[in-house]
């Protein structure tokens, strides 16, 4: 699948055309950044290289091949966890993270129905409490602290993540039923 | 640390929620993480992508909780000099 046939929207400012080359370069992106994860926070990398996608969308030619702005991010993204990796005078950066991010520019996947009602069909099994945690996060859009949510549903931090965790948990052994093996889909 | 407050800051590590710095503007890391030793950032980086894939498939349009918070942000910025 070639991402850039949302480009000329992006480059032209609209967000929802972003937001569908989100939905599917966001996969990749983070998967790329797996050699850096005991080393910069990815969740980082990958918001700050998405936002610098969006701004440099414009400046991006495409090349006669698929994903010029995927393989674009992912080159930033690599770039901003080595810069990281730096200033924190961490370990210093191996051969085998040169260049591996791009094999993942052209293995972009489709999103898998089956795969998207069966995670429905389990998350409205998941317990009460976990299943709470779970939606709160979700609904919250990343623009809250979890103390923030928790609050709100009337639990304790603790309690929140706790029950966080047993959601994920829970939804996974429901798909392992089904057999379906969440660590392999991810 | 206790195992269990560990297991705190693994599944704190894995939400959305990241400020952004005041002075460069960049995204900026989780306090969790800091804490964490390597395996158990590894454990959250791998969390993580689980979390996203459960989210991607409970969004009507496929969205995880990082693409709305950079949607967030790109709405109200357009486009950063």
């Amino acid at each position: 699948m070639d991402l850039d046939l949302h480009l000329a929207s992006i480059a032209a400012g609209d967000p929802d055309a972003f937001g569908a080359w989100m939905a599917e370069a966001e996969r990749p992106l983070r998967a790329s950044l797996r050699s850096f994860a005991t080393r910069v926070d990815v969740e980082a990398v990958v918001q700050e290289a998405l936002l610098r996608a969006w701004n440099i969308a414009p400046r991006v030619e495409r090349d006669g091949a698929p994903n010029a702005l995927l393989r674009v991010t992912l080159r930033i993204a690599r770039n901003l966890a080595i810069d990281e990796v730096r200033r924190a005078r961490s370990v210093a950066v191996g051969d085998d993270d040169h260049d591996a991010s791009l094999r993942f520019a052209t293995t972009v996947a489709m999103p898998d129905p089956l795969l998207r009602e069966a995670i429905h069909t389990c998350s409205e099994r998941l317990p009460a409490r976990p299943r709470q945690a779970l939606l709160a996060r979700i609904a919250s859009e990343g623009a809250e602290h979890d103390g923030t949510i928790a609050a709100r549903i009337g639990m304790r931090l603790n309690t929140f993540l706790q029950n966080f965790t047993r959601a994920r948990k829970l939804l996974a052994d429901c798909l392992r039923g089904r057999g379906i093996d969440l660590g392999e889909v991810v | 640390m206790t195992p269990d407050e560990r297991e705190e800051l693994i599944e704190a590590v894995t939400t959305a929620h990241r400020t952004i710095d005041p002075f460069t503007r960049m995204v900026r890391g989780h306090e969790a993480f800091h804490d964490l030793d390597d395996d158990g950032r590894r454990v959250a980086y791998e969390r993580t992508l689980a979390t996203r894939a459960i989210e991607r498939a409970l969004d009507p349009k496929g969205w995880t909780t990082t693409a709305r918070a950079v949607m967030s942000r790109l709405r109200p910025a357009a486009r950063r000099p």
